[in-house]
């Protein structure tokens, strides 16, 4: 999201760099002994300044450009011109291909997220449960998380998915020509979406760290209770899993309000067709770059952070009603 | 003393390198120890433009042993952005390949040099001048034009043959078209033609040839919804009969033939400029035949000569001189235009234009061909469109997708598109 702003932060960072790594190394290097508690403080900031020079120069001062380009009209070629709150209010007002974002984007993470968890949790069922391999297989469901936020996944799904690829061949096969996923407005967002469950590697791991820490006994008392597998799964699974579910959900819902490559290269970089995967995200890139519009694309950011604030929060909020930690029980 | 005296010069160290990051990053004067001049050259194309400019960059060194020249290229979306940015950071290149539709903008925001003070190194009287009017913006010369081009419709020439369509020749109107179009559909079976409705480079040249226009001379739209909508209606009408592409494939162009239907042999004829339908003879060879587009039905002629791409200096450059020096020889010398050919388009240079048209071989000579059968029927080109037309070309696609699928009327999409088109031309 920041990085909207960097152009204007990144030409000032090497400026900032210069004093203060100066002045903060000469105070660090007086007399030998034990020095006195300022100094030693000093030698806090020396060690410190690589990430607090990091920390403002490349994060906090593009945000905060990235706020005061939100108020105004910038065209990247010309000054900016203060224009108060108007980028905030044409997004509500005049703008329906953001509303159109929004809903593919809502659209998105009310299917995809879900589906990946599921699966995830699904996969890491059986890989908990299998005696031989469960490295191998570990590993191999996690490869894609690791490749699939690349650029060169995203294109080779494209070309699956896309008119006489792998998918379209396969259903033209079994009588369902539809002519290519990714070009029919109707399937183009299922074939993003799709992309984005196969990468359910990283949430998969989590959950199975958090099934070998549920207590074996519990699984045996229940067996001797007559507790069939689903009652199981049901009684002691879900509720004993129940704050890394919590945990990926929120990870996964963050990361899915922002997609942005599989739909860039999907649609190649359009949002198309007929702007069935715009998502908020691919609208923000192409106000920002594609049409020279950085303050209204710094506004779009900002609402972004904003939207993902309050979901995390409501997230957290329902969290107490079926979140379960063991030591609530306990205490 | 000597520790402070140590320091500061540790300060000072540290400053200089600074310094040359600075101007590392910000492009500043960069002659280098053995007092050369560099350049930098910055341009949009492919592989094959690549080879092309890499010769015609050596050969100019070779000419002038003190000017280096570093030159970086990618494709043209990208170049567009990276070069908004760099104008941004204070940081363009030199010597700056411009888009007609990005003429405006560069000079409108003092990113480019007037050439006036120039023009004793870059003499430009073998150039035709409506062609240099299109590199001027408020009366000054910003760019030259690289080359000329005109639009065209590239054609399977046998698969049309074997339906009975005669070569279309200069004149032919958008009635003869469709006729044509229907024979090679019923002798094919399979569409014909890609569908023009999503490029408004079609639309112009459809507009054009009722004598209208895409802007005013300040700048404003000059069509109305109600033209726009006969456009998309016309084109729809063509689609739902099978005559040109479906939506799902006519959604896919991207503006490189890979992803063009006639690029993927499922279309026969398509409609493109003509020196970047070379890409077509890799699939078609000698088959690969180039038609003028259609006229009006007065026979007025829409397409026109228009500037492939243009050439200007940087305002910031420190090397203005050297500068116009390069161009003049990209554009003016027998050795760049034997190197270049036409593939920037046909030479702007009346001697070079000559000169490489009567050497021409392949596709090179239809094109050649194509703009010989045009000479003195075409209409000068219109001024580079206004600021804020730069991103209005995919907006056209996009919205003439609503129609294709169906989503929209073809007056609702123009609506739209005016309206969009409106915020984006305000100043």
């Amino acid at each position: 999201m920041a990085n909207t702003s960097t152009a204007p932060a990144t030409s000032a960072a090497p400026a900032g760099t210069g004093p203060k790594a100066d002045t903060t190394a000469g105070t660090g290097t007086k007399g030998p002994g034990r020095p006195p508690r300022r100094e030693r403080q000093g030698a806090a900031w020396v060690f410190l300044s690589p990430w607090v020079l990091g920390a403002s120069v490349l994060t906090l001062l593009p945000m905060a450009v990235s706020l005061y380009l939100s108020f105004t009209d910038y065209n990247l070629f010309d000054p900016p011109s203060w224009i108060g709150l108007r980028n905030y209010v044409q997004m509500f007002t005049e703008d329906p291909r953001l509303l159109r974002s929004i809903g593919n984007t809502l659209l998105y993470v009310l299917v995809a997220v879900p589906l990946q968890l599921a699966l995830a949790l699904a996969v890491a069922l059986a890989l908990k449960s299998m005696r031989r391999g469960r490295n191998f297989y570990r590993s191999a469901f996690y490869a894609p998380s690791l490749l699939g936020a690349s650029m060169s996944i995203a294109l080779v799904w494209r070309a699956i998915f896309n008119d006489g690829g792998t998918v379209d061949n396969l259903m033209s096969g079994l009588g369902f020509h539809i002519g290519g996923w990714v070009n029919q407005p109707g399937w183009a967002l299922v074939s993003v979406a799709l992309l984005t469950v196969w990468q359910f590697g990283a949430p998969m791991v989590i959950f199975l760290a958090g099934l070998q820490q549920i207590p074996q006994d519990l699984y045996e008392a229940a067996a001797v209770d007559g507790a069939g597998r689903w009652r199981q799964f049901a009684s002691i699974t879900l509720p004993m899993l129940s704050p890394v579910l919590f945990f990926n959900l929120v990870l996964q819902t963050i990361q899915a309000f922002q997609v942005f490559t599989p739909a860039f290269a999907v649609s190649g970089g359009r949002g198309g067709p007929a702007d069935s995967t715009l998502f908020y995200t691919l609208y923000l890139y192409e106000r920002g770059f594609t049409a020279s519009h950085m303050g209204y694309a710094s506004a779009m950011a900002w609402m972004l952070l904003l939207a993902i604030g309050i979901v995390t929060a409501v997230l957290f909020r329902t969290s107490r009603s079926w979140v379960f930690y063991a030591n609530e029980e306990a205490g | 003393m000597p520790a402070s005296r140590t320091r500061a010069s540790c300060v000072a160290a540290v400053a200089i390198a600074l310094c040359a990051t600075l101007s590392g990053c910000g492009g500043g004067p960069s002659a280098a120890a053995d007092g050369k001049v560099t350049l930098r050259f910055t341009w949009w194309g492919n592989a094959d433009r690549a080879a092309r400019t890499e010769k015609a960059v050596t050969a100019f060194e070779r000419a002038h042993p003190s000017i280096d020249i570093q030159t970086s290229y990618s494709t043209y979306d990208s170049y567009k952005q990276k070069l908004a940015t760099q104008a941004a950071g204070g940081d363009v290149p030199d010597l700056i390949q411009l888009d007609y539709r990005q003429i405006s903008q560069y000079a409108g925001s003092d990113v480019l040099l007037d050439l006036a003070g120039q023009r004793k190194h870059l003499p430009t009287d073998k150039m035709d001048p409506a062609l240099l009017r299109t590199g001027q913006v408020g009366g000054r010369q910003y760019a030259l034009p690289m080359g000329i081009g005109t639009q065209t419709v590239a054609y399977d020439k046998k698969a049309w043959r074997a339906a009975g369509v005669k070569d279309p020749q200069a004149g032919w109107s958008w009635q003869d078209w469709v006729r044509a179009l229907r024979k090679v559909k019923d002798d094919r079976g399979s569409y014909p033609m890609t569908d023009p409705g999503a490029a408004e480079d079609q639309f112009e040249i459809w507009l054009r040839g009722q004598g209208k226009k895409l802007y005013t001379k300040d700048g404003q739209i000059a069509f109305s919804a109600g033209d726009l909508a006969r456009w998309w209606s016309f084109t729809s009408a063509l689609r739902k009969e099978g005559l040109v592409s479906p939506a799902t494939d006519t959604t896919q162009m991207s503006g490189s033939v890979e992803d063009a239907p006639m690029g993927r042999e499922k279309s026969l004829a398509e409609f493109n400029w003509d020196a970047p339908s070379a890409g077509y003879e890799a699939m078609y060879g000698d088959r690969l035949a180039l038609a003028p587009t259609p006229t009006g039905e007065d026979g007025t002629f829409g397409q026109y000569y228009k500037p492939s791409m243009l050439l200007g200096i940087a305002s910031g450059s420190e090397h203005p001189r050297e500068a116009a020096q390069f161009i003049d020889f990209f554009l003016n010398s027998d050795k760049a235009a034997d190197i270049l050919g036409v593939d920037r388009g046909t030479p702007v240079n009346s001697t070079q234009r000559r000169r490489v048209l009567s050497t021409v071989t392949g596709f090179q000579k239809q094109v050649a061909r194509l703009q010989t059968s045009l000479q003195g029927k075409l209409k000068a080109p219109p001024a580079a469109p206004p600021r804020g037309d730069n991103g209005l070309q995919s907006t056209f696609q996009r919205d003439y997708d609503q129609v294709s699928f169906e989503k929209l009327s073809p007056r609702e999409a123009a609506e739209n598109f005016l309206t969009e088109a409106r915020a984006e031309l305000r100043p």
